[in-house]
């Protein structure tokens, strides 16, 4: 049997059933295929193991994201620099290199630097009126927030999400508040999980902040990238002067 | 009313894991990892070592959820297994022929060695020759279609999401998904 032959008619339908995507129907013709076609099982199992094989490895680029992070967080605080012998000529070379490199990340980091400072603004927050809110920890966040006790709006929200990981709404005001408190790049996960919703109302929002969280990370690329999703005027203004 | 809450939070980390939420992902890899870190290096391990047994351990842990062969309570559950199964495979490690030369058991100060310790946790769900070539295809595949194949079946975002950031129609789209996917099967037969 060659697994390799399979037209994209059979592939999607094999696909639907192991996601669980086929209608009542459709899954009892697929489960009568199974039992009396020669050879089908074996091309389902084959795709099966396909599907979970992209998933795992995918997983396991992404937890070597995970460990640099660690990484990086414990070598800025535990590495002491170590010199044992003086090469005088290296340390030259070392030098002119850090500093070549320094003036050029501090010239660039300042004209985007100044660009966030000059176009980010916390989002205002949503209403908080007082009365029967069946969200009462919420929205006593959401008057911390507003105050700008980002650390306190932060512990509510962050035990909130334990619980709720896909609620846009949490994850966009986590964003907005970690930005606000200068810690874009961990603003930066909680946005993209709200630009994975199809159908949040934070979406320009989303992509706009996103936007100006890798601006201030020094990612030029890739907040031109989340600009351009914005629909806002401020994003499309922004967009201008980097281009 | 606490039952019902309970059920909820078991419900919520489950289908956070199930779904690949990278925020959930991140937190148990970064509150973990410093713990099995310990007992590999007090136990005759690099860091390198802990990582690789972390990363095992990990994947083993994600893939047991995902298959419901482990249904935990809530978060502190996971992180105990976690570590159990991290332990378990270092444990291997150290009981391997390469290591029994160089190690005696005295040294090995955080845990003792007992036989049975498994408990039957099934961990080895790398070890289907199959899946290790599917995953190195996969590695090795192009960007544009890994990056394809990672949308749909790892971020596991709607088609129209995808069509969308692709700027191309569902139809496009989905003979896209195939032809990536006949790509990569290619190149897992020819490794084997």
């Amino acid at each position: 049997m060659d697994l390799r032959n399979i037209s994209q008619e059979e592939f999607e339908i094999i696909e639907a059933y192991l996601t669980d995507t086929l209608s009542d129907e459709d899954s009892l013709k697929f489960e009568d295929r199974l039992k009396n076609e020669d050879g089908f099982a074996t091309k389902v199992e084959d795709i099966r193991t396909v599907l979970t094989g992209i998933e795992t490895q995918a997983l396991k680029e992404q937890l070597d994201h995970f460990h640099h992070d660690l990484s990086t967080d414990k070598n800025k605080t535990t590495k002491k620099p170590k010199v044992k012998s003086l090469n005088w000529k290296r340390i030259t070379v070392a030098a002119a290199l850090i500093i070549a490199a320094g003036s050029f990340w501090f010239l660039n980091d300042n004209t985007n630097e100044r660009l966030y400072a000059k176009y980010f603004t916390p989002d205002p927050g949503l209403p908080t009126t007082m009365g029967s809110n069946e969200n009462y920890e919420f929205y006593e966040a959401m008057v911390s927030y507003k105050q700008g006790n980002y650390q306190d709006a932060l512990n509510t929200w962050k035990n909130q999400l334990k619980t709720k990981t896909t609620n846009d709404t949490l994850n966009y005001f986590v964003g907005s508040a970690l930005l606000a408190y200068k810690k874009e790049n961990e603003a930066i996960s909680y946005l993209l999980e709200v630009t994975k919703q199809a159908n949040t109302t934070f979406k320009n929002e989303a992509f706009y902040y996103l936007g100006l969280a890798y601006l201030k990370a020094n990612n030029k690329n890739e907040a031109i990238n989340f600009l351009k999703k914005s629909d806002f005027t401020k994003a499309k203004d922004l967009l201008k002067k980097l281009n | 009313m606490r039952e019902v809450y309970k059920t909820g939070q078991k419900l919520q980390i489950v289908s956070a894991i199930k779904s690949n939420d990278s925020v959930t992902l991140r937190r148990i890899y970064t509150s973990n990892y410093p713990k099995v870190e310990t007992l590999v290096l007090k136990n005759n391990g690099t860091k390198d070592h802990a990582k690789d047994i972390f990363q095992e351990a990990f994947l083993a842990v994600w893939q047991n959820v995902k298959q419901d062969k482990f249904i935990p309570q809530n978060e502190s559950s996971i992180n105990g297994y976690l570590y159990t199964i991290a332990k378990n495979k270092w444990m291997d490690v150290l009981r391997s022929q390469g290591y029994k030369k160089t190690v005696i058991a005295s040294q090995l100060s955080y845990f003792e060695i007992k036989d049975g310790e498994n408990n039957g946790i099934d961990d080895d769900i790398l070890k289907d020759k199959r899946l290790e070539d599917v995953m190195l295809a996969f590695k090795d595949l192009g960007d544009a279609c890994k990056s394809i194949l990672r949308m749909f079946y790892f971020e596991k975002k709607s088609m129209n999401l995808i069509a969308e950031e692709l700027k191309l129609d569902s139809a496009s789209t989905r003979n896209k998904k195939y032809r990536c996917m006949q790509k990569l099967r290619q190149i897992a037969l020819k490794n084997n």
